[in-house]
C-alpha cells in the first residue's frame, strides 16, 4: 500500500514539474505566485489571529441566527435549523438502508411545516409575529418557501410556453420575458409596496410573506426556462411512443414529459436555488432582517461602529458555507437520479 | 383536442386572466383614490429640488423629475458600460488561467471563482464601498505628482474624478462577473476540440500564435451567448447601487417615490427603462455575433 503510495507521490511531484516548471514563462509565473500566496496568507493569517476583534461575532452569535427572536423561545429556530443541518449530513453520509433512502425525501418536504409551525407558533406553543423573525434563519425560510413554491408555478410556466394554444402560450412567454428582463430588486420591490395598492381594502399579507411571493414570481420566470430547456432534449420520438401506448395528453406530460425534464433541468435548478438563497440578502436593503440585514444592524450599533471587516469576514464566510452545502447535497442528489437512469 | 374545445379553453383562460387583471386594477384606483394620489405623469415635468452628486450632464435641483430620470438612466449605462469592460478583461484573465496548463495558476483561479460566487453581490459591494474606500482614511493619500491621486473621496486620475461609490460599485460588479464571465469562457475554450490543439502544434504555430489564431475564434460563437446573458446580469445587478448611494436609475425612482409617493408610476419608469437597457445590450451583442459569424465564413 505505502509502496503503491510513493509511487503515486513521485509521478505526481513529476506532473508538477511539468505543468510548473516546464518554461521560463510559466517558472516565473508559478515563483511569483507562490511569493504572493504566501505573503498574502501570512498576512490574512495575521489578520485573523491578532489584529481583528471578534468580539463583534462572538458576542452577537444569537442575533446572527434568529435576529429578535424572543430569547426564551429561541430553542424553536434553533430546533429547525440544527434539524436541518442533521438531515443533510444524514443525506450525505447516512446509512444506506432502502426504506431510509426512500423516506428522506419525505423527511425534506416535511422540514417546511415543521419550520413554519416552531416559528410561528400556536397548537401549544406561543405565537411569534413574523416581524421578530430574523438571522439566518429567515434566510433559510425565505429560500426553502420561495423555492419550493416557484417549483409548481414554473413548471406550469414552461408547460404553457410549449403549449400549442397561441393565446396561452404568448402570455407565458410574455411573462417569463418580462421577468427575466427586470431586475431582482425591482421585483422585490414590487412585492413591498405595491402589493398592498393591489389588494382589496381590509386584506394584508405580511411582510415576510409579500418577499416570498416577489421571490417566486421572479424565480418561477428562472425555472421555466430552466424546465423548458429540459422538455425540449427529450426527443420527440417519447412523445410518439407514449401515444402509442394509448397514454392521453395530461399523463404523457405526467409520466413522461416532466420526470425527465426535471431530471435534465436538476443541476440548473439546484443553481437557481443557490442564486436564490444569496439573493435573499437583497431584502436588508428592503426591511427585513436577515442575515445581512443584521450584519448592517449590528454595524450601526455604536459599540461596534466600524468593525466592517469583520462583520463582512464572518457574514461572507456563513454564505460561503452555506452555498456549499447546498452545492454538495445538490451533487448528491444529481448523483442518484444517474444512478436511478441506469435502471432503466 | 378538437378545434371547439381548444377555442373554449382559450376563451375561458381569456376570461379568468382578464377578469383577474380588472379586480386587481379596480382594487388599485380604489387604493390610490383613497389615499388621494391618483395616477398620472404630469410630476415628471416639475422640479426636482433633489442634488445629485454624480452628474454626467448639468443638472441643478430645480430641473425637471424627467431629467433627473434621465440622468440616472445615464448613470446607469456608465456604470454598466465601464463594469461590462472591466470585468470581461479580468474574466478572460481568469478564464484563460483556469483552462490553461499550470495547475497552481489553475488552483488559483478556481478558488477566485469559488470564493466570489459563492458569496452575494450584495455583501462584495458593501465590502468594497465601507471598507475598500471609506476605510481609507483621510490622511492616506496616495498622490503621485498631482496626476493620481486615491482618498475616500474617490480618485483622482489628471483631472477626471471619479467617486467612490462609482468605484466601489465598478470594482464590485466587475469582479463579480468576471467570476461568471471565467466559467463562461472556460467552457468555450474547453468546447474547442484537443484535436484542434494537436493540429496547430503539429503545423509548428507557436502557442501563443495557435491559440489566437486558431482555438480562440472557435471559442467565440460558444463563448458570445453565455457573455450576453452575462452582460445582461450584469446590468440587472447594477441596481445594487444604492447600497452604496450611486445615483442609479433605480436609486433615483426609490428617491422620487419617496419625495412623491407615485410607486406606480415611478415602477413603470423603472421597467421601461430597464427594457431600453436590455434591448440595448441584445441588439449590439447581435451585432457582435453577426461580425464574428462572418468573419469566420470568410476566413
Amino acid at each position: 500500500m505505502s509502496k503503491i503510495n510513493i509511487y503515486s507521490l513521485i509521478i505526481h511531484f513529476k506532473n508538477l514539474k511539468k505543468t510548473l516548471f516546464s518554461n521560463l514563462f510559466n517558472t516565473t509565473i508559478s515563483f511569483l505566485i507562490i511569493v504572493l500566496i504566501s505573503v498574502a496568507l501570512s498576512n490574512i493569517f495575521v489578520w485573523l489571529i491578532f489584529n481583528a476583534n471578534w468580539k463583534v461575532v462572538t458576542s452577537n452569535l444569537p442575533l446572527y441566527a434568529f435576529g429578535s427572536f424572543p430569547a426564551n423561545a429561541r430553542w424553536r429556530p434553533a430546533t429547525w435549523i440544527i434539524s436541518l443541518l442533521l438531515l443533510s449530513i444524514f443525506t450525505l453520509c447516512g446509512p444506506k438502508w432502502k426504506w431510509l433512502q426512500k423516506n428522506l425525501l419525505v423527511a425534506w418536504i416535511g422540514t417546511i411545516p415543521l419550520g413554519l409551525y416552531l416559528l410561528y407558533g400556536g397548537f401549544g406553543l406561543s405565537p411569534i409575529m413574523s416581524r421578530h423573525w430574523g438571522g439566518l434563519t429567515l434566510t433559510i425560510l425565505l429560500t426553502v418557501c420561495s423555492s419550493i413554491l416557484s417549483l409548481p408555478f414554473g413548471i406550469i410556466l414552461a408547460l404553457c410556453r410549449q403549449s400549442s394554444l397561441p393565446l396561452i402560450k404568448k402570455l407565458s412567454s410574455t411573462y417569463i420575458d418580462v421577468m427575466r428582463s427586470v431586475p431582482l430588486i425591482a421585483v422585490l420591490f414590487f412585492g413591498q409596496l405595491l402589493i398592498p395598492l393591489f389588494l382589496p381594502i381590509g386584506i394584508e399579507i405580511d411582510r415576510v410573506w409579500r418577499a416570498i411571493f416577489a421571490f417566486t414570481l421572479f424565480v418561477s420566470a428562472y425555472i421555466a426556462e430552466d424546465i423548458r430547456g429540459g422538455l425540449q432534449s427529450i426527443p420527440y420520438t417519447q412523445i410518439e411512443a407514449a401515444k402509442s401506448l394509448g397514454l392521453n395528453q395530461y399523463q404523457i406530460i405526467q409520466f413522461v414529459l416532466i420526470p425527465q425534464a426535471l431530471r435534465i433541468a436538476l443541476p440548473a435548478l439546484t443553481n437557481q436555488s443557490i442564486g436564490l438563497f444569496q439573493n435573499t440578502s437583497l431584502m436588508a436593503i428592503l426591511g427585513l432582517v436577515e442575515l445581512l440585514g443584521v450584519g448592517r444592524s449590528i454595524l450601526a450599533n455604536p459599540e461596534f461602529i466600524g468593525q466592517y471587516i469583520e462583520v463582512y469576514v464572518w457574514l461572507a464566510s456563513v454564505y460561503w458555507m452555506a452555498c456549499t452545502i447546498m452545492a454538495i447535497l445538490a451533487r448528491h442528489l444529481e448523483q442518484r437520479m444517474s444512478i436511478n437512469q441506469a435502471y432503466f | 383536442m378538437k378545434i371547439n374545445q381548444k377555442i373554449f379553453l382559450q376563451l375561458g383562460i381569456f376570461i379568468i386572466f382578464f377578469g383577474l387583471m380588472g379586480i386587481l386594477i379596480n382594487n388599485l384606483t380604489v387604493n390610490l383614490a383613497r389615499t388621494g394620489i391618483g395616477f398620472n405623469f404630469s410630476w415628471l415635468f416639475k422640479p426636482a429640488s433633489f442634488a445629485l452628486a454624480e452628474h454626467p450632464l448639468p443638472f441643478t435641483s430645480s430641473d425637471s423629475y424627467a431629467w433627473a430620470l434621465f440622468i440616472g438612466w445615464l448613470n446607469s449605462l456608465k456604470v454598466i458600460v465601464s463594469s461590462l469592460i472591466l470585468a470581461t478583461l479580468l474574466g478572460a484573465l481568469i478564464g484563460f488561467a483556469r483552462a490553461g496548463k499550470n495547475s497552481l495558476l489553475g488552483f488559483i483561479s478556481a478558488a477566485y471563482i469559488t470564493i466570489i460566487r459563492q458569496t452575494p453581490l450584495l455583501l462584495q459591494l458593501m465590502f468594497w464601498y465601507f471598507v475598500g474606500f471609506l476605510g481609507l482614511k483621510d490622511n492616506m493619500f496616495i498622490q503621485l505628482k498631482n496626476i493620481f491621486s486615491v482618498s475616500n473621496q474617490g480618485i483622482e486620475f489628471s483631472g477626471l474624478t471619479f467617486s467612490s461609490e462609482f468605484l466601489a460599485l465598478l470594482l464590485g460588479l466587475s469582479i463579480f462577473t468576471s467570476a461568471f464571465i471565467a466559467e463562461v469562457i472556460r467552457g468555450g475554450i474547453l468546447s474547442v476540440s484537443r484535436g484542434q490543439w494537436e493540429a496547430f502544434r503539429s503545423l509548428g504555430l507557436s502557442e501563443r500564435k495557435g491559440f489566437i489564431r486558431i482555438i480562440l475564434p472557435q471559442a467565440l460563437p460558444a463563448i458570445i451567448p453565455g457573455l450576453t446573458s452575462q452582460y445582461l446580469n450584469l446590468a440587472k445587478n447594477s441596481t445594487l447601487a444604492i447600497a452604496v448611494g450611486y445615483s442609479d436609475i433605480y436609486a433615483i425612482n426609490d428617491t422620487i417615490i419617496n419625495q412623491t409617493g407615485r410607486a406606480i408610476e415611478c415602477f413603470i419608469v423603472l421597467l421601461v427603462s430597464f427594457l431600453l437597457l436590455n434591448l440595448l445590450i441584445t441588439n449590439t451583442m447581435e451585432i457582435f455575433n453577426k461580425l464574428i459569424l462572418k468573419s469566420r465564413k470568410y476566413s
